[in-house]
């Protein structure tokens, strides 16, 4: 049994979606997440620890991109042998007797359009086993309250692109942290540094969509 | 030979620029560099993707350029800001210490369509990764065409015994993006098919804006990567490619 469960690891570390996949050659013709994850299932395989191997797959796949030893068309094929098992597990979410790691609340700030890397942040951390609230581009402050207001519980995560629209987050930063001062931020985009994220008042800075979700696991734990 | 082959004088002190598509070279090599790989590091299968969005490329991209030729003026006491057409713009130390000595501005817009963006807009929501690939060759594309422009501008002000400066685009070398609106504002409405929102982002989003100064003192320089503070700049990544290429070819 285990053995099945290491094979839908390494799947999810290698991006193998399904038999048809091409991707990796050196796996073409075998199964992939999406049968695999069907199989185990169907055998009685207990749905949380199929969600517990994939996250060690994202987790190594991380690592490796952390190290450059892969870049993000890697992390996104991961991500999406990770989606594949993620449709088998669905109805095992609804009915809870599987649980995700807690409810990440994305999207870029008001004024700004740019998408992927938002997207690319949604798909990892919905690969490492996070609920993802996708709320799209040019988000204005009070969308994301009303979003905490339902999910009081989340993470929450802004990006943006543009110099000007840091001036958007960090008056997103401080209008979230006013009505809402336990909520966890995270900031991430181009113009970005460190020291900008501090001044704003965001809890943590992510330079890619590993660092995201590696953030997301520190608050995890913390909280 | 050049990607922008000939200038049409289009309204008041504007040039639209005719382009031959085939004269804009994408290397493979570039792009595998831009995403992170090394030549033979890159597996097939995303290496594929490359030449299917390269190929593609050639078919449904519409580049498009244009210019006006401004006085350059400085705001008595400036150290930060130019004068062009009646609208001071705040550059920035940088970029003003790189344009002050110009006589004229060649205020230009240059872009690839809109077709490449949609193709990646629709590949992500299917195959991620692709549509990642497809953004990335659009992006080197736009900046390909925009290099391709600033030597047709060389080549045009070297007539006239003319040098030119490096192109500045508002958003980069702590040029606020806000200010997009006023360099629209002087040239005509969607000229190029280009068009600014309220975010003064472009659509297509594939588009290169900016300044190039022109005149008898000014110089071309390198990047100015050590007194900008934007790490992720695609400059800053250009500058680093080259460099990269530099040390392969030295090596061998």
């Amino acid at each position: 049994m285990s053995e099945l469960l290491d094979k839908i690891e390494y799947c999810i570390e290698r991006g193998k979606v399904d038999k048809v996949s091409p991707y990796p050659p050196d796996l073409r013709g075998q199964d992939g997440s999406d049968e695999l994850t069907k199989i185990a299932l169907e055998s009685g395989m207990n749905p949380a620890d199929i969600l517990e191997s994939c996250n060690k797959g994202m987790l190594k796949i991380g690592e490796k991109f952390s190290r450059n030893e892969v870049f993000v068309p890697e992390l996104l094929m991961a991500a999406k042998a990770m989606k594949a098992v993620m449709a088998h597990l669905k109805p095992y979410f609804q009915t809870g007797s599987v649980k995700a790691k807690g409810k990440f609340v994305i999207g870029t700030v008001a004024g700004d359009l740019h998408d992927i890397g938002k997207n690319l942040v949604s798909m990892v951390a919905e690969g490492s086993g996070w609920e993802v609230h996708d709320l799209g581009v040019d988000v204005k402050p009070v969308k994301f309250l009303d979003t905490i207001k339902n999910n009081p519980d989340c993470i929450v995560g802004l990006s943006a692109l543009l110099t000007t629209t840091m001036e958007n987050m960090a008056k997103t930063v401080q209008e979230i942290k006013k009505q809402y001062p336990g909520i966890r931020i995270l900031v991430g985009g181009a113009p970005l540094t460190k020291d900008a994220a501090e001044k704003m008042g965001a809890d943590g800075y992510a330079h890619d969509p590993q660092s995201a979700v590696e953030f997301l696991a520190k608050f995890n734990k913390a909280s | 030979m050049n990607l922008f082959t000939r200038k049409v004088k289009a309204e008041g002190n504007c040039y639209s620029v005719k382009s031959e598509i085939e004269k804009l070279i994408l290397e493979k090599d570039e792009i595998i560099s831009s995403l992170g790989y090394s030549t033979n590091s890159i597996d097939e299968h995303f290496g594929k993707m490359i030449d299917i969005a390269i190929d593609k490329f050639y078919s449904v991209a519409e580049i498009k350029a244009g210019y006006k030729i401004a006085d350059f003026e400085k705001p008595e006491g400036a150290k930060d800001n130019i004068l062009l057409e009646g609208h001071v713009f705040n550059v920035g130390k940088i970029v003003y210490s790189q344009l002050k000595k110009s006589e004229k501005a060649v205020i230009f817009v240059c872009t690839i369509g809109d077709k490449m963006e949609k193709w990646a807009k629709k590949e992500l929501q299917n195959d991620a990764a692709f549509g990642f690939i497809i953004d990335t060759v659009a992006s080197a594309a736009a900046e390909k065409a925009a290099d391709m422009f600033h030597n047709f501008i060389s080549d045009e002000m070297e007539k006239d015994d003319l040098n030119i400066t490096n192109r500045y685009s508002p958003g980069y070398c702590n040029w606020s993006v806000a200010e997009q609106h006023k360099l629209f504002s002087i040239l005509p409405a969607n000229f190029c098919g280009i068009s600014l929102n309220e975010s003064a982002l472009m659509n297509p989003i594939k588009s290169v804006s900016g300044i190039i100064g022109v005149g008898k003192e000014v110089t071309w320089n390198d990047y100015l990567c050590d007194t900008c503070l934007m790490k992720e700049c695609i400059y800053r990544k250009k500058k680093q490619t080259e460099l990269n290429k530099k040390e392969v070819t030295d090596d061998r």
